[in-house]
């Protein structure tokens, strides 16, 4: 029974974004009133089937009905409830399923905020996320059905994969993940439909704008918490390798990044719009490759799929996306165009290009060493790597370069400088450049590139500071406001600025962060024997006894571990080794001690309990906290630049004449 | 609201075909799309060996139970087969009958197994209780495992009599493939 | 024997492992550096651990993973370093068994030599674009030019039509012009 409901369900979904994409672009090629409502249903009906059918499959998760084919692969009656619960995304067909939910969830509200706004090309956008949202649900119908029904339902299920089970953090990582990848289809359609009405007027940089903002937010929590994942349950020290998964994630954030701040000019210049709607539909682009290199088991990977059909289907889609894109934009990109100029010469215009350049580097950089591998196998029949030494060679100078600009930037002035603001504007942050270069000094830092992230760092944490404080400033020198009044009132007014900002703050925090644990750790191999110690840093460390701990889905060795920093017991850490009965190596899970400015990093390789050894990694990372806290403040920043605009604008016009002038055009 | 007129004065310039961002668009998605449809298919997983036509790599490795060493040299002059596995390894065990079998069938073929990534005793009990037809070697701290590039177990080697290797199988064996390859490796090499 | 002619015996080993396999096992070639001890053998066999993968795991580098296959490697690479071999020696070495999946960073052959280069010569490529586009830019539309300051430039109106009536008043009181419309219309208002 369910396995039916949930394939009609999905079957409804098809049909509704089917129809509904067809009722959006024909209703956008000649607006009418209905045509507008019925596009509207349509959307809201999609979203509606999407939601239902997760609904359904999370109730046959908890329920462990194994005649469904995906309970039946992920399924297992052995596991905690929340485990059974979060299955939903833990694998291939259930994640595509909960794709649906999050693009029906990102439709709906999309659509409903813009229901009578933007008459002219609304319709085209939710006819393109339709269509986007049709091909999803034809995956789900087709390709990788999750609702198919077993033959034989067996009586238990092997339970997702033993790495997910591990730690809670799988829990909220791919919904924010998702949360990010697909909200980046609502960009899309708006930039496709800028270009099929064929303008970009400022009123509508607005919803595209914060519509890239708002996944934005939540790429950049994913991208950082699938980091802090890898940090905390695979035991290697690290938090980042480039696999290709984790590579597929970024590269969209690399262009909605980009596309934030050309958007920026867009707003205030009118210029770079086809350049933005460029960027956004990269972004989008990138976010199928990305779903392609995870699924298609193509990419050696972390995520090792097994090929299927899905892969090419995948694949398909892509390329139709790809042409269409470039068609789309080959003939209409002329229409776009600019209404203002850019500045010449020493100004931030100039900077803002400068920055978009060295994000698009980027993004090239790190998609030709991820397709690489393939390249190669194409054309020398060779199988070769490129992994995290090339990666880590060419986004160094690439990541010290964007905060050098990061901080120069804000700096100057939008116009052309003049020599005298110029010196006024870069020479005093240089104070905060030469401290923060020589509390670096002062700690030991000796590689040059982190002395360089740590002079431009100190540079920009000077410029971001007092930007952010200059209006606040400006109103206490005329308003006569104390500090507080003039803080609240400069936020009110200028809330995206704010928010702005504090991004920046954020990321600055977190590149110097990057910059000095990767350069400045320290790390140790030790077999110790119980009751015996090693020491590393301040830290002295000593290995107690070791444990055993049965639960229902895995078998766990425990270590104790007492730590004394400095000198002074702080207490014990229990790294773990977990054995899972569909693995044959056993997972462990680091012990992390974490302060303000460093971590201490336990992780097992080997224990014995009967010969009380244990192989222990004693690893001293500084600053990695930090990363996290940096990554908090950024989506702070995008939550405060992105409030006002939901407001929208409310103002009263009175209609009194003033004295001796004519009475204003086009009052209504 | 009714489709008021905008505020954008300007009507839309004519539709016309870029040739910059066609140029630019099909360079991009053209090598892209062409990249990753000739690696479908592919699994990235599976690296092919690049010791395939090329000398076996010297060993010299005790055997389990104590013994002389058995080294690569002893070998020269008759084909030989060298199986790597473990006692953990379940595929291993379905083709140690096989291998058993070849090893008695295939006499002038030197039946060689390597030991991967386990212990003497264990390994000794496997063996009393399966029986082996053809010597065991302990590869100890993995040494010629790496040299051999074995990325896991089960994996055979099948060298010829000039010690050449002529073929990697990946993967437990059955007496057909057995026969077959023993036969490239005595048949001529390229 | 003297340093040339070890050298020599060295130079002359290699192509005799690369062209030449009727020989018998591969000649052993001679280390090129000097032996390293002490905490700096630890440190250079952490950053050549860090350049190869693992071949048992999923992108991780030898340097990084726990599994007993890198351990191994992890101690094969010491060991060589404590032997004197240099770096491309002990990355060679394992290329040859495993192929060049097991080197982390493309070595420069074929085409590898665009993953180094390709984004050079973005980097160059796009800093052309942006100067030309800026050039373009500002030769280009004679809109009322770029303000110094942060707000929106001169000619743009907001969507809502009251608030756009009441923004053309405040123009036309403040700067004179009739209607609220500035006087150089330029590629359409909006």
């Amino acid at each position: 029974m369910i396995p039916t409901l949930g394939r009609t369900l999905i079957l409804l979904a098809l049909l509704a974004a089917s129809g509904g994409a067809l009722v959006g672009f024909a209703t956008g090629a000649r607006p009418t009133r209905a045509g507008w409502l019925w596009t509207r249903r349509l959307a809201y009906a999609f979203a509606g089937f999407m939601v239902l059918a997760n609904l359904v499959m999370e109730y046959a998760l908890l329920t462990h009905d194994f005649s469904v084919s995906y309970v039946a692969h992920v399924g297992s009656r052995s596991v905690p409830t929340w485990v059974s619960l979060v299955s939903l995304w833990s694998s291939l067909e259930g994640s595509i399923l909960f794709w649906g939910l999050v693009m029906g969830a990102y439709v709906v509200v999309a659509t409903w905020q813009n229901r009578d706004k933007h008459p002219e090309y609304m319709p085209y956008a939710v006819g393109v996320w339709l269509l986007c949202g049709a091909f999803f649900s034809f995956l789900l119908a087709g390709p990788a059905q999750p609702f198919a029904t077993v033959a034989s339902p067996p009586m238990d299920g092997p339970g997702p994969n033993a790495l997910l089970q591990n730690h809670y953090l799988m829990v909220i990582h791919p919904p924010f993940l998702y949360s990010g990848y697909v909200g980046m289809t609502i960009p899309f359609g708006l930039a496709c439909a800028a270009l099929l009405v064929g303008r970009l007027g400022p009123d509508f940089i607005r919803p595209l704008r914060n519509f890239l903002l708002l996944p934005w937010i939540f790429l950049t929590v994913a991208i950082v918490l699938g980091g802090w994942w890898a940090y905390e349950v695979l035991g290697w020290g690290g938090y980042w390798a480039w696999d290709p998964v984790e590579n597929a994630s970024f590269l969209p954030w690399l262009t909605a990044t980009a596309a934030l701040h050309s958007a920026l000019l867009v707003e205030r210049k009118g210029v770079l719009k086809a350049w933005t709607v460029t960027l956004v539909i990269g972004t989008y682009l990138l976010t199928i490759l990305g779903t392609f290199m995870t699924r298609s088991g193509v990419f050696n990977s972390v995520h090792s799929f097994t090929q299927s059909a899905i892969g090419p289907t995948i694949l398909v889609f892509l390329a139709a996306a790809l042409i269409f894109a470039v068609v789309l934009l080959t003939l209409r990109v002329d229409m776009l165009a600019p209404e203002g100029r850019l500045e010449t010469g020493p100004s931030r215009d100039v900077l803002f290009l400068v920055q978009n350049l060295l994000f698009v580097l980027f993004t090239f950089t790190v998609l030709l060493g991820t397709v690489f591998p393939l390249v190669v196998e194409a054309a020398r029949g060779v199988q070769m790597s490129v992994g995290r030494p090339y990666f880590d060679r060419m986004s160094v100078p690439i990541g010290v370069c964007l905060l050098f600009v990061m901080g120069v930037g804000p700096a100057l002035p939008w116009g052309r400088a003049t020599g005298q603001q110029l010196r006024s504007a870069l020479l005093p942050p240089l104070v905060g450049a030469a401290a923060l270069a020589i509390l670096g000094l002062a700690l030991g830092v000796r590689n040059a590139w982190t002395m360089l992230a740590l002079f431009f760092g100190g540079f920009t944490a000077y410029v971001t500071i007092s930007e952010l404080l200059l209006p606040v400033r400006q109103r206490m020198r005329s308003h006569g406001e104390g500090f507080l009044e003039a803080f609240g009132q400069a936020r009110r007014r200028g809330q995206r600025r704010f928010g702005a900002y504090i991004a920046h703050a954020g990321a600055l925090i977190a590149i110097v962060a990057v910059a000095v644990s990767s350069t400045m750790g320290s790390s140790k191999e030790v077999q110790l024997r119980q009751g015996e110690s090693t020491a590393l840093g301040a830290y002295s460390v000593t290995f107690v006894d070791a444990e055993r701990v049965s639960e229902p889905h895995r078998e766990s060795t425990l270590a104790r571990v007492d730590v004394s920093k400095n000198g002074r017991p702080v207490g014990s850490l229990y790294p773990r080794m977990n054995q899972y009965e569909s693995q044959r190596e056993p997972i462990g899970t680091p012990a992390v001690r974490t302060s303000l400015t460093e971590d201490l990093y336990l992780s097992i390789h080997n224990i014995d309990p009967h010969s009380r050894t244990v192989g222990l990694l004693v690893m001293v990372n500084p600053m990695v906290g930090w990363i996290w806290i940096a990554t908090a403040i950024i989506a702070l920043g995008g939550l405060v630049a992105l409030m006002p605009p939901w407001r929208g604008a409310r103002v009263t016009v009175t209609e009194r004449a003033p004295v001796g002038a004519a009475s204003p055009e086009g009052s209504s | 609201m009714a489709t008021a007129p905008t505020s954008e004065a300007a009507p839309p310039r004519p539709s016309r075909l870029n040739p910059w961002v066609l140029g630019a668009g099909l360079a991009v998605v053209v090598p892209l799309l062409a990249v990753l449809v000739m690696n479908l298919g592919r699994d990235p997983h599976s690296i092919r060996s690049p010791l395939v036509g090329r000398p076996a790599p010297a060993f010299s490795l005790a055997p389990v139970g104590g013994g002389a060493p058995v080294s690569l040299d002893s070998l020269r002059g008759r084909p030989a087969v060298i199986n790597f596995w473990a006692t953990w390894c379940v595929p291993c065990f379905e083709e140690h009958a096989a291998l058993a079998a070849a090893a008695r069938t295939f006499d002038d073929v030197q039946f060689l197994g390597v030991v991967y990534e386990d212990e003497e005793p264990r390994t000794q009990e496997f063996l009393a209780q399966r029986g082996s037809s053809y010597p065991a070697l302990m590869d100890p701290e993995g040494r010629t495992a790496i040299a051999f590039g074995v990325f896991g177990v089960p994996e055979t080697f099948f060298i010829d009599a000039r010690g050449q290797i002529v073929d990697k199988y990946v993967g437990p064996l059955n007496r057909g493939t057995i026969a077959a390859l023993i036969a490239r490796a005595k048949g001529g090499s390229p | 024997m003297s340093r040339l002619a070890l050298a020599l015996l060295a130079l002359a080993a290699v192509p005799a492992v690369a062209a030449a396999p009727t020989t018998a096992a591969p000649a052993i070639e001679a280390p090129r550096s000097r032996p390293l001890s002490g905490p700096e053998l630890d440190a250079r066999t952490n950053d050549i651990g860090g350049l190869l993968r693992c071949p048992v795991c999923q992108g991780l580098s030898v340097a990084d993973s726990s599994s007993s296959m890198a351990r191994n490697m992890k101690a094969e690479v010491r060991e060589k370093l404590a032997a004197g071999y240099d770096q491309e020696q002990i990355l060679a070495q394992f290329e040859r068994s495993y192929g060049e999946f097991v080197r982390l960073e493309p070595p420069m052959r074929g085409v590898n030599w665009l993953v180094w280069f390709g984004p050079i010569a973005v980097l160059v490529g796009g800093a052309g674009v942006v100067v030309w586009a800026v050039k373009r830019s500002s030769r280009g539309s004679e809109a009322t030019g770029s303000t110094s300051s942060d707000l929106p430039s001169r000619d743009t109106l907001p969507s809502d039509r009251r608030l756009a009536a009441a923004v053309r008043r405040v123009r036309e009181l403040a700067y004179g012009w009739p209607g609220g419309i500035p006087p150089t219309a330029g590629t359409g208002t909006s």
